[in-house]
Order: structure tokens, then sequence, then C-alpha cells
């Protein structure tokens, strides 16, 4: 579990607009480890579904990697991603209906992704195309089925048999359940999870839901404005949140408790900066209760291997 | 009598193929019940949430409630008086009307882009002719502005220039303007941020105990359910399964469909 799969080294992801150039990531570094499903979290703009995006060269212009590295297995690969895409390190998309050709039968779909990536024959591809769709409990029988036949979970275990056909050792799942219900939802994560744990494959599973990151992940990444707010073993982080925007995340979060009733919601008030309006020094200082005058002015790295709070520099006086 | 009444409510839809299709292949009618005989009450000044995953029928009964649907069988009743009842004069249906609104589900759906908010929140006032005069009805969308956390001076924007949670706000607002008793949220918090979508839910609570408004709250989410609902009815297929206040459910659920949204529900309590 130590070995590191993929590396991001201080990336930035920018964007070359008429209001100037946005920083929709911004030095931004995290490992994956081998065998490991690392939940990145964050509301929406945070910059989650961007990191993905990035480790596998799919930012359309006018973004950019800006700046950074990303390494794979010992090998950069951020100048070249396509060698890896698809075969190394596949993608599960959030809409099921959509990443589904809803013209082609689903054997052939999976038949043309495994003949991509890997070097034999027509059969013996359809052959491991029904052993797939049995490993992600599908019937293999309905191979010739059109995507439409499937109901919404059905269609994401199809896609994801699709994803895990060329053997990834990585899978970026960007929120793979967010248009399923709660029942199938729970059962779309379960097979996820035994996957990873039988083949070994890790998984960076993005999420704005703290519930799915509890129940699935080992370690998870905060995200707030396109920087890492805080990072750690998911238990940790979320029982023992060291950065105020963690915390007001965890504690602004309904829970299924009869006592939760008529009382108030924690909540973060305000709203995450426009990254056209980006607060000087911790993006997150303004909806702060906290915030002291050093976080006015100067960005605070990741400190401690945890957080990037200055909260957490020296002294633990608040913490 | 409680304030809101569901009796028998049902709602059929008609799915069969065309009648001469029918005729020529001997097929019969295919009648689907989207909502099954359901039966709920509401209290004055309360919350009853319908729970339920999708196609099990909450949001059929959400329209049916503000009159986007008629139920097939089945009545509705607020204060004693029948939602449906076609004696009711177009002006009583109206005055019934305006005591009953709703905040949809996507508040980028829900808000008209070419309207201003002001517009956008005076419509409703302007229908139901609640307040004669531009100067008026300016100062009313003002107060319900500030109302709902939102400065006066924003009715001159247009809803692209609001997030999320700020057009869920508008969305409120304008289910506000006409002064009802009752409020259909169809999933008000879905589509918004864990933190935004506690600064909504706190709102509505705070409206509640203000203005004594009863909610008719309808969500997948049983963790948003928790904190706002004094009763809860979960729905599958059509049908009501079970009802019970917050504590009860999640204490000693009686049905298995309960229990398994209960377990299969992601909590982020560590257990």
């Amino acid at each position: 579990m130590s070995e590191n799969l993929l590396q991001i080294k201080n990336i930035s992801v920018t964007f070359k607009t008429r209001h100037g150039v946005l920083k929709a990531i911004d030095d931004l570094s995290l490992n994956v480890k081998k065998g490991e499903i690392l939940g990145l979290v964050g509301e929406s703009g945070a910059g989650k579904s961007m990191t993905g995006a990035a480790v596998l060269g799919l930012i359309d212009p006018p973004g950019r990697l800006s700046s950074g590295q990303i390494w794979y297995k010992g090998q950069r690969i951020d100048q070249a991603p396509e060698t890896i895409r698809g075969h190394e390190i596949s993608m599960i998309f959030q809409d099921p209906l959509v990443s589904l050709n809803p013209l082609r039968r689903i054997g052939d779909q999976l038949v043309e992704t495994i003949l991509t990536h890997m070097p034999i024959t027509k059969a013996e591809a359809v052959d491991r195309a029904r052993k797939g769709l049995e490993e992600v409990g599908i019937d293999p029988e309905r191979i010739n089925a059109y995507p439409h036949t499937f109901s919404g979970g059905m269609r994401q275990r199809v896609v994801i048999a699709l994803a895990l056909a060329p053997e990834p050792a990585l899978i970026i799942a960007d929120e793979p359940t967010t248009a399923l219900d709660v029942s199938v939802q729970a059962q779309i994560l379960d097979l996820l999870k035994q996957l990873c744990r039988e083949r070994g494959t890790s998984i960076i599973l993005v999420t704005h839901d703290m519930g799915v990151i509890a129940e699935t992940t080992d370690r998870v990444g905060v995200l707030y404005a396109g920087r890492l707010a805080e990072i750690g073993e998911t238990r940790d982080v979320l029982t023992n949140p060291k950065h105020p925007y963690t915390k007001g995340l965890v504690a602004s979060t309904p829970r299924i408790d009869a006592s939760s009733f008529d009382k108030t919601l924690y909540q973060i008030s305000g709203s995450m900066p426009k990254l056209d309006a980006m607060p000087n020094g911790c993006a997150f200082h303004p909806r702060c209760e906290f915030a002291l005058d050093k976080c006015r002015i100067d960005r605070p790295s990741i400190i401690a291997d945890r957080a990037a709070c200055w909260l957490l520099d020296g002294e633990e006086t608040l913490l | 009598m409680s304030f809101v009444v569901a009796k028998g409510l049902t709602r059929n839809y008609d799915l069969s193929e065309p009648l001469i299709v029918r005729a020529l292949t001997m097929r019969p009618k295919r009648i689907l019940t989207a909502v099954d005989n359901v039966n709920f009450s509401i209290e004055k000044g309360t919350t009853y949430a319908l729970v339920g995953e999708s196609g099990s029928g909450k949001s059929t009964i959400a329209k049916m409630a503000v009159g986007l649907l008629k139920p097939s069988a089945g009545t509705l009743i607020m204060d004693g008086k029948n939602l449906n009842d076609p004696a009711l004069a177009r002006n009583e249906q109206l005055a019934l009307r305006r005591r009953i609104q709703m905040v949809f589900q996507s508040p980028y759906a829900s808000l008209n882009p070419r309207w201003r908010v002001g517009d956008i929140i005076a419509e409703p006032i302007k229908a139901f002719g609640l307040i004669d005069g531009t100067k008026a009805q300016f100062m009313r969308v003002s107060e319900l502005l500030e109302q709902v956390g939102l400065a006066s001076s924003d009715a001159n924007k247009y809803p692209h220039e609001f997030s999320g949670g700020q057009r869920q706000r508008i969305s409120i607002a304008r289910a506000l303007s006409s002064q009802p008793e009752v409020i259909v949220c169809d999933e008000p918090t879905s589509a918004l941020d864990v933190s935004v979508q506690a600064q909504v839910l706190n709102l509505l609570k705070a409206l509640q105990k203000e203005y004594a408004l009863t909610y008719l709250f309808i969500t997948h989410d049983l963790a948003v359910v928790s904190t706002m609902a004094n009763k809860i009815g979960v729905l599958n297929k059509g049908k009501l399964v079970e009802e019970q206040s917050p504590t009860g459910l999640f204490s000693r659920p009686q049905q298995d469909y309960t229990k398994m949204l209960l377990n299969s529900a992601p909590s982020i309590n560590f257990g």
C-alpha cells in the first residue's frame, strides 16, 4: 500500500479568458498509492473533476496544464498522456447514459475497447467481454443488448466493465453514483471496493458527497478553490478535521439521526470565491472564523502533511 | 381536521399504444399507476416529508398538490376545501392556488434567464392582483429579497449573476411573494453543495417559524429529512408503505423497504 502509483507534483491548470488568466487548479500535489481508494471531495468549482481530467490529459482548450508534473509508475506522463490513457488509467464518468453509445450493442463497445488496448484476437476479446460483464454482475448472455434496455444502475455496471476491460492499474471515477438512487449507489460502491481489493487497482473517487467518501475511501483530499485544503486518512479527516473548511463541511452535512430534528445545521457563510476574484493569502480566509492576519497575506502550503492552514503552524492554539 | 389532507390520492398514466394498433393486435390497455391510493395529512405549521427513490411517485404528488397535474382519483384538501373541486369558480380556484406555492428542484431551470429577479419575484404578486402600483410592488419585492438573505439591489440583476444557492433563495422569495400557507418543496437542495444546502435548509426552517408555514417536503435524501420533517412518509412504487415520526423511523423502521433505504444511505458517522 505504501508504493506511490501516481504522483501529482505542483500542477496548475490555467484558462486564458477575457478577464485574464484564471487558475482552476493552483499548485496542487497529490500521491495515489497502489491499491488504495483516494477520495477527492469539494464543492462545485473546487477543481476535483479538473484534477482527474489533468491526469488523463483531457483538459479542453483554452484550459491547459501550465505547470507541474505528473508521474505514473516512475514515468513522467503529463507530456504524453495518450500513452497511458484508457489502458493504464481509465475513467468512469457520472452519467452512464452519456458515456455509452446508444446505437451500439454493449458487447461491441466492450470488444472495441479491449481490442484498442490489448494485442489479442477478436474471439479472445469477446471472451474477455463476457467475463467482464460477469464480474460486474451482469448476465453475459446480455452481451448483445443495447444500453437502453438496462436500468441506470445496470448501465453504470456496463461502464465499469468498460473501464476495467483493459485491466488498468488506476481508475478515475468522476461522481460515478451521483445520477443513481441510494440503493443502487450502495451496490455500485460495493462493487468498486470489491474490485479494487481483488485486483489491487487504485481508484481516485471524485465526489461531492461526504457520505460516499466516508464509506468508500481509504484517504481523502479536500479541495477548495482549486487548492488542496486538507488530506489524510479518511477517518482522521472526517472525525478530526484540521482545516476550518473541512470542519465546516463535515458539520454542515446532515446526518441520519433522530436527534437532529429542529436543530439548526451548521452553515459556512458566503460561498467559494470566483476564479477571477480570488482573495490574497488563504482562499478560505474571507469565510473563516479563525482567520489570522497572516492568512490574509500569505498562502499556506500543506503543513504537517495534513492541512493548508496557518493555524497548524507551530502551536496548536485553536485546533 | 388537519390543514392539508390527501385522501385516496391516485394518478394513472395511460401508456397504451394507439387505439387502432390495440384493435389490430388485440392488446389490452396499459396503465401505469404512478401514485396509488395515497393517504396522508399535515398539521398546520409542520413539515411532512415524502421520501422515495426515482419512480416512487413523489414528484407526481408534488405536482398534484400545486395543481400542475389532476389526480385520477382521490382528493387533496387544504383548510377544508377540495383543491380540485370542479364546482369551484375560477376566482375561487385562484384564491386557493395563491395559498399553496412550490419551490422546484433545479434553481437553474426554474428561473427565466431573460427576466430580472425583481420581475420574477413580482410575478405572483401581479398574477394574483395582491398589490397595486409599481412602487408598492417594488417595495414588497425588496422586502422579500431581504427576507431570504439577498440585497434589495439584487432585484435588477438576472438569474445568471447568482450562484445556485442564491438562485434557490430567489425561488423561495418567489414562492413567498403570494403569502402562501403551504409550500411544496420538491428536492429543493439536491442541486446544491453541502455548505449551501445547510444555508437553504436553515432559511426554510426560519421562515417556517416566522410565518407558520406548512411544508410538503419531497426528497430522496434521508439525512436532509431527519433535520426537517415532523413526519415522514416512505413511498415505494406509488404506494405509501410507511409513515412515522423521524425518531420512530430511524430507530424502529417497520418495512423492509425502509430498512433497505436506511442501510444504503451513505453516512459520515463512523460506526
